[in-house]
């Protein structure tokens, strides 16, 4: 019978154990853990145009065209969003867009920009797939697609890249209080490993507060995309902004409770990519105010 | 005073809602706010009524009516943010952060400094919030979010006389009596931060506000109630703060449980072995990671006091509790 850990604590978090205490899988699976990072820094752009909402947040898509052709080229080096594209997935693939569902869910013009700018690119529109659901989406696709929307989430801390995929465990409320730092075991399922391309956060109008519900105080219009390869290194960007807003708010530091555990246990436990923004390299285009990087 | 059923308007400027409202119970909960149930049904939830108001050419209404078994646990609900411009929805007209207003056309903002004054000096804690869209509000045992998806002067009005028709004819019963054990300052100079206090009796509660740990070390539940606030040291602009937990069980034999399953957890290089049938007062100080921990227990209620910055901050706030 394996033993029995003991449960994760403030104080395992205090003293940076958490990833001798993140117990077992609850997959149970013994490969689920440490997987290998990639050396080197990670790159994350955030391109940010203050003209991508109105007044009333309503979604402006050329604007929003053309910040996404921006992420596409700054993020790959490449001179057109086709080639970008072309870096990422092949005619070939099933491509699976994952937005996130609910609370503060993705636009929908996010969506279809990159489905858009997918076909413009080649790609043929049936070989686009809705991938946001249970086990059996993953399994269609050859290719993800993150989309995840920026928000904090009160049984996690943060709810944006790593909680992207908790439907593909077929048991989400199992991830949702005392295992919510296993989050990062989903991205190591066989039918989803290594098949997340690109993940592009939705930060045009985020949520700093935990909820559940959307309490509109603590949204604001960031008006930005945020992308990379790196799922952990997102999250830690994301996190940057969400907690500096969050001091903006009260004019004193307000830490997001529970702490975000699945990011930290994300990189130490099963190396899906690093959480030390001294290993994160963030190119930032366009509106400067209220980047919220501290 | 019997409470009654609020009566909603049919129509409210541009806005009109169905016959009849939709209803979850704790079964449906999760379909209908996936990954937010759990909020409600940590707290002693009946059901929840809702309506979507709607008009022509304007963003909708949502008003969720949320229906507790006890007014505490409807104050506990309101109690987990206290940001927003306080309001008085008695009467005709609204009062709004302490000025009479015949629906003001911007929101009243008050600053971090004057909102922690209005929160220490008032001599009730608010009954109802607002802020951009968002009227919150606690009637007896009814908990209620009056959201309009597109705030304008127009679906302000709306809001707040939805918020009326809620509460009209109902009860004022006052807040848990658990929130009087509460002292307002602790010697030397730690202050209640009122607008920071919460009421509860789940563990995922209290770590969305003081993280402790994954597991429910405090053995909270339905039949248990806790409170939970910051004290501040004074003039310290924020800088120097401990956290105070009081926690009631139903009776001496599961605060014992609890308090030995706390230790088991979290302080498991102090073992502590009660006695089951065991009484009396005991109090208790170490020295972890983020400062010094002392709690103190009584009966059936245990009191805690995290982050103090020394032995003896501690041992003199665990001494007056």
């Amino acid at each position: 019978m394996p033993h029995k850990r003991r449960s994760l604590t403030r104080r395992d978090f205090l003293r940076g154990t958490l990833g001798a205490t993140v117990g077992t899988s609850l997959i149970g699976t013994k490969w689920l853990r440490a997987g290998r990072k990639a050396a080197g820094s990670s790159l994350v752009t955030i391109v940010r145009d203050k003209g991508a909402m109105d007044a009333s947040n309503n979604v402006n898509p050329e604007v929003l065209k053309t910040m996404l052709d921006q992420t596409l080229t700054k993020l790959t080096g490449k001179k057109t969003a086709k080639d970008a594209w072309l870096s990422f997935v092949k005619p070939e693939d099933t491509i699976g867009l994952v937005p996130t569902p609910h609370l503060n869910p993705t636009h929908k013009e996010v969506v279809d920009a990159v489905r858009s700018s997918l076909i413009d690119a080649g790609i043929p529109e049936n070989k686009i797939l809705d991938a946001q659901g249970g086990p059996d989406k993953p399994k269609a696709c050859t290719a993800l697609i993150g989309l995840p929307a920026l928000k904090a989430h009160w049984l996690t801390g943060i709810g944006t890249v790593m909680k992207l995929y908790i439907l593909y465990s077929g048991r989400p409320s199992n991830y949702h209080d005392q295992n919510n730092s296993k989050l990062g075991e989903i991205w190591n399922l066989p039918f989803v490993k290594g098949k997340t391309r690109l993940v592009l956060v939705d930060a045009l109008h985020p949520l700093c507060d935990k909820g559940p519900q959307v309490n509109p105080r603590y949204k604001w219009a960031y008006n930005g995309l945020i992308a990379g390869t790196d799922p952990v290194a997102l999250d830690t960007v994301c996190l940057r902004i969400i907690t500096e807003k969050r001091k903006d708010i009260r004019g004193e530091p307000w830490p997001l409770s529970p702490p975000p555990l699945c990011v930290e246990a994300a990189d130490k436990v099963y190396g899906l990519g690093t959480s030390n923004w001294d290993k994160i390299k963030v190119e930032l285009s366009g509106w400067k105010e209220g980047v919220l990087l501290g | 005073m019997q409470e009654s059923k609020p009566t909603l308007p049919k129509t409210v400027g541009l806005w009109t809602r169905p016959d009849s409202p939709k209803l979850v119970t704790a079964k449906n909960i999760f379909d209908y706010m996936d990954g937010a149930g759990e909020l409600y049904i940590g707290y002693r939830f009946d059901h929840l009524e809702y309506y979507e108001y709607k008009a022509q050419n304007q963003n909708g209404i949502l008003v969720e009516l949320y229906f507790m078994k006890t007014s505490d646990d409807a104050f506990g609900l309101l109690s987990l943010d206290w940001e927003g411009e306080r309001v008085e929805l008695a009467g005709d007209s609204v009062e709004m952060a302490g000025k009479t207003e015949k629906m003001a056309a911007e929101p009243v903002r008050l600053s971090k400094s004057l909102r922690s004054k209005a929160a220490r000096e008032g001599s009730s804690w608010p009954r109802a919030l607002y802020g951009e869209g968002l009227l919150r509000l606690w009637s007896d045992t009814i908990y209620a979010r009056i959201m309009a998806h597109q705030e304008t002067l127009e679906s302000k009005k709306a809001v707040l006389a939805i918020g009326r028709s809620i509460i009209k004819d109902r009860g004022n019963p006052p807040p848990p009596k658990l929130l009087k054990k509460l002292p307002n300052s602790f010697p030397e100079d730690w202050m209640l931060g009122k607008d920071r206090t919460s009421y509860f009796r789940s563990y995922l509660v209290l770590n969305s506000i003081y993280y402790l740990g994954q597991e429910n070390m405090l053995n909270l539940d339905l039949n248990s109630e806790a409170v939970t606030s910051p004290y501040e040291k004074k003039d310290s602009g924020g800088e120097k703060r401990v956290h105070f937990l009081l926690l009631q069980y139903p009776g001496n034999k599961q605060a014992r449980q609890a308090l030995g399953h706390f230790h088991k957890v979290y302080l498991p290089e102090h073992p502590i072995f009660f006695q089951s049938d065991s009484s009396g007062e005991i109090s208790n100080i170490f020295l972890i990671e983020d400062g010094w921990l002392g709690y103190k227990i009584k009966d059936n209620t245990i009191a805690f006091i995290f982050e103090c910055p020394d032995q003896k901050t501690a041992r003199t706030i665990i001494n007056q509790v």
